[in-house]
């Protein structure tokens, strides 16, 4: 009972996750104008940049201990079922979500770093270029483990 | 100003990962069947090991103390502009090794 609660609370993370990263990536790519009439798609892009940040670091972190804390169950009662199936393409994308999502966590400080200073032109384009980044991998991650989840849930 | 340096580490992390991986080196390898942890690989009637918290560990540690003893103003300004990149490398690094699950050789 606790495993499928945690994968419950593993996807309501995440989906958090990624609507934070994509409101930042949106914004990131284009900040709103600081006047004028604003627009629902200014709106979007007019995200608090420092909360943000801190949702997503926070986010960030507890999508991966969630993941850890199901991941042996996952590699007893899923991974074992794909490979029996003949699934390894599933198998290797589980792999591949993993280690991708490891290594946003080097990302991360590098993220943060960014949206802690200030919006200059010499840091535009690496603060532009590691929040798409993380919020691709983010986006790959939520894609995979739901389709995973579809093939042979835990 | 903050002492750790987000640039190395995202470097050292996203090497220190990469190396680990290809050499298949975890700091410890752990066996979710019997709930034991090894520094190295058990015979197979602990079934199935996991490497992924050894390679975080291992990566994280590097990561961590180059972080902390080396400084930003060590890497050149291109190189800093461009540190992101690391962690992408080590993700299409990764897709490399495990181009076998998708059928390519």
């Amino acid at each position: 009972m606790l495993i499928p609660f945690l994968l419950l609370l593993h996807v309501l993370v995440a989906v958090g996750l990624i609507g934070a990263i994509t409101h930042q990536a949106v914004a990131a790519l284009r900040p709103p104008a600081p006047t004028g009439r604003i627009s629902f798609a200014g709106r979007y892009r007019a995200v608090n940049a420092g909360l943000f940040a801190r949702t997503v670091v926070g986010l960030y972190l507890a999508s991966i201990v969630l993941g850890a804390v199901i991941y042996p169950t996952y590699r007893l009662d899923a991974r074992i079922a794909l490979e029996e199936m003949g699934l390894a393409w599933a198998v290797g994308l589980f792999e591949l979500k993993e280690h991708w999502g490891g290594l946003g966590l080097a990302l991360l400080p590098l993220y943060a770093l960014y949206w802690r200073t200030a919006d200059t032109h010499d840091n535009r384009g690496p603060r532009i270029a590691a929040t798409w980044l993380l919020a691709f991998v983010v986006w790959f991650d939520f894609i995979v483990g739901h389709v995973l989840n579809n093939l042979r849930g835990l | 100003m903050s002492r750790f340096s987000a640039h190395w580490f995202a470097a050292t992390f996203a090497l220190a990962y990469t190396v680990l991986l290809v050499l298949d080196l975890p700091l410890f390898h752990y066996y979710p069947l019997t709930g034991t942890l090894s520094w190295h690989p058990l015979p197979e009637e602990f079934g199935p090991s996991m490497h992924w918290y050894g390679l975080l560990a291992g990566a994280g540690i590097a990561a961590c103390g180059a972080a902390w003893v080396l400084k930003d103003g060590y890497l050149p300004v291109t190189v800093r502009y461009w540190i992101w990149l690391a962690p992408a490398a080590a993700m299409a690094a990764c897709l490399y090794v495990l181009r076998g699950f998708f059928g390519v050789s």
